[in-house]
């Protein structure tokens, strides 16, 4: 067959940090005063674990029996025990859900109008609503895909969102970690100069979690010359891509492909 | 396969460099690898969230098999530079990319995996770095 190995010098030119090596961070201007708009792309971090990636990641807590119930079930495509094939809901187009989608590696945009401010993903071309007009959070909420979310200005740099009512069927990120209905989200997002924004979330679940779970610190750039697109995910043509790439792609070695 | 000499330090240099990127992280490729695949565009298919390249190839007996390579979204592929019309069928091309583990003839080439590209027979490429990065 006439596939090529590369030579083992264009393999590490090509793999080498030093080809990739980020140019050095421009001087940033100030953060201007309570506002977040704009284009925003999270930067690559440190990831210290496969259960990182496209996840909250961090240390994760001990999950509860009713956590671990579900995650057993979940296998997922990407992390420590990451698969072929799987069962991520993803790969029929149900939505992604909040924090997952926040970690998909595409750009989001924030917005602000009265009373809200918009947080606009390219997956799925997904508005989500942060209400600032000092409402409470609901008591008693309906499960939504994006939850239900309030936010407020901290200091003149720092807006803090908490957030509740998630459906249940999502999951934290692409490392198949579950959570339940009682899901609090606290997320902090301080501008620390124009182009900068440093990003932490507390997850607070109970039902799931023995204790908080503090995400990997992120950091999100300014990305003035991106645009968000329409990103939908169209179940059709996921199932033609399944069964074309996907599928043989996680056939056991030796095996025969489904006709 | 045979294995050449030297085999060993190498993958473990891929291994080490591997770990300082984002990975795309699809455990059905084999990201520590980057093959070369030539052959002739019969399919390029610019859809959410995976689009998708077909290559015809020809083995050394002369037989063609159809290879096909999954790549990002019309949005990662837009921010670097590509279109809808960037490949077509009839085009002659190289790619490198991250095979599938199982042998299939399937893999990836995007932004998840420094270093694939397309490359086309008079040498232009087309690669997955994202130009509006700053």
């Amino acid at each position: 067959m006439r596939i090529e190995l590369l030579s083992p010098l264009a393999l590490i030119l090509l793999l080498s940090p030093v080809a990739h090596a980020q140019a050095p961070a421009n001087t940033s201007a100030p953060a201007p005063r309570r506002d977040l708009s704009g284009v925003w792309g999270m930067l690559p971090s440190r990831e210290l674990s496969a259960d990182d990636k496209q996840s909250p990641g961090g240390e994760i807590p001990p999950m509860t029996a009713w956590a671990k119930a579900r995650y057993d079930l979940e296998k997922p495509g990407y992390g420590k025990r990451a698969a072929p094939g799987g069962n991520d809901p993803i790969l029929q187009c149900d939505p992604m859900g909040f924090p997952r989608i926040l970690y998909f590696p595409t750009p989001f945009e924030f917005e602000e109008i009265k009373g809200r401010v918009l947080q606009m993903f390219e997956r799925d071309h997904v508005v989500r609503e942060i209400w600032t007009d000092g409402r409470a959070l609901p008591s008693d909420p309906d499960p939504l895909w994006y939850g239900y979310s309030t936010g407020k200005w901290v200091d003149d740099t720092t807006f803090v969102v908490e957030s509740t009512g998630y459906e249940d069927r999502t999951w934290l990120g692409a490392a198949g970690f579950p959570h339940s209905e009682a899901m609090r989200l606290e997320e902090r997002y301080q501008r620390v100069d124009r182009d900068t924004i440093h990003f932490t979330l507390k997850i607070d679940d109970p039902m799931a979690y023995t204790k908080p779970w503090i995400a990997l610190a992120r950091d999100f750039k300014l990305r003035p010359r991106a645009e968000i697109r329409q990103g939908y995910c169209v179940a059709s043509e996921e199932n033609a891509f399944t069964k074309r790439i996907r599928e043989p792609g996680a056939l056991k070695t030796g095996a025969t492909p489904r006709k | 396969m045979k294995k050449p000499a030297g085999l060993l330090p190498l993958f473990a240099l891929l291994l080490s460099a591997g770990a300082l990127f984002a990975h795309h992280g699809n455990s059905a490729y084999d990201e520590t690898a980057r093959v070369s695949i030539k052959g002739t565009v019969t399919e390029f298919i610019w859809v959410n969230p995976h689009s998708q390249i077909y290559v015809d190839v020809k083995d050394r007996t002369g037989k063609v098999v159809n290879w096909g390579v999954e790549t990002n979204s019309p949005g990662i592929l837009g921010r670097a530079g590509w279109t809808r019309r960037s490949l077509k069928a009839g085009d002659k091309v190289t790619i490198i990319l991250c095979p599938a583990k199982n042998g299939r003839p399937v893999a990836y080439a995007g932004s998840g995996d420094p270093g694939t590209k397309v490359i086309f027979d008079d040498g232009r490429e087309l690669d997955f770095v994202d130009k509006t990065a700053k």
